[in-house]
């Protein structure tokens, strides 16, 4: 009887590992549904600052923090429950923060400049629709983001225990 | 330095994949161990009081409120024994170290008695490069679906 380890047993063995590395990385990365209800969230706000109405403007704040309130809180409890290795996640730091970084500015130049062109022109409402192009960068950056750290994870783990 | 050394206890499919879950993290929730490697909660729990026993991981038990919240994480002991464990898989791969001695009824054994081998293909790939089998799409649970420690 042949009792010993074949090559493509240990090989599997090692693909096996190397799925389950990668899928406590992809479930520790910011969802996708993430990216959108902040966008909704902030569309949303910008609108009700927008219209200037009384109550309503204070009910649309309320509103707003306490939606952001519970996608973060429900986003931290989704990763805490198993978080990636400090020492992994230590690894993409520093370019995940750059990334975030130059997401922001990109969000926050377009946004500007949308408004600003949108207001020279004299087009109703700039904020509301320079918000919705700025948040159109938010969710196809942050999703970018989330690709890239997911990746170089991948790709700075791959052979390590 | 790390030498490699094949785990027989780490081996078997059902703990492999455990096992490389926690390696990845730090301390991880019963609920997310069972819903992720989709096993029930006692294969899980009978898993979980295997390795603990062998010193390989440490249960934490809590509550969230009035639930009662179940952790789990890896030992240093646990940790070095897979990284060897790792290296032994790669040293079989490469064809660089002798063959390590199959458990005893483990699956990859087949009915005549010899390894259940995998394409010629498979083979190739994974010995230019063991993380390549990643994207080879070889699936281990799936060709190895009756781990006796399972149920």
């Amino acid at each position: 009887m042949n009792d010993q380890i074949e090559p493509a047993d240990a090989a599997r063995a090692l693909s096996e590992i190397g799925r389950r590395r990668e899928q406590v990385i992809r479930r520790t990365a910011v969802p996708p549904w993430f990216w959108w209800a902040s966008a909704v969230l902030t569309i949303a706000l910008v609108a009700d600052i927008e219209s200037q109405r009384g109550a309503l403007f204070w009910a649309g704040i309320a509103l707003y923090t306490a939606g952001t309130l519970a996608i973060n809180g429900l986003m931290h409890r989704a990763v805490r429950g198993a978080p990636l290795r400090p020492d992994l996640d230590a690894r993409s730091f520093p370019r995940v923060l750059a990334g975030a970084a130059a997401l922001v500015a990109v969000v926050f130049g377009v946004g500007l400049a949308t408004k600003l062109s949108l207001e020279a022109a004299g087009v109703p409402y700039p904020g509301m629709i320079a918000s919705a192009v700025a948040m159109a960068a938010l969710v196809a950056g942050g999703q970018m983001l989330m690709r890239y750290r997911t990746a170089f994870l991948v790709r700075q783990s791959g052979g390590r225990g | 330095m790390i030498t490699p050394g094949f785990d027989e206890l780490i081996h078997a499919p059902t703990r492999l994949s455990l096992v490389a879950f926690l390696a990845a993290t730090g301390w991880a929730d019963f609920a997310v161990l069972r819903d992720n490697l989709g096993l029930s909660d006692s294969a899980l729990s009978k898993q979980l009081t295997t390795l603990a026993d062998a010193g390989y991981i440490e249960i934490r038990k809590a509550f969230a409120g009035k639930r009662p919240r179940t952790s789990a994480r890896l030992t240093a002991a646990g940790r070095t024994a897979f990284d060897r464990h790792v290296l032994a898989l790669q040293e079989i791969v490469a064809g660089t170290a002798g063959r390590w001695p199959l458990p005893a009824g483990h699956p990859g054994i087949g009915e005549d008695g010899h390894g259940q081998g995998a394409p010629d293909a498979a083979i190739r790939l994974s010995r230019r490069s063991p993380c390549r089998m990643l994207a080879a799409g070889s699936d281990y649970q799936a060709r190895h679906p009756a781990d006796p420690a399972r149920s």
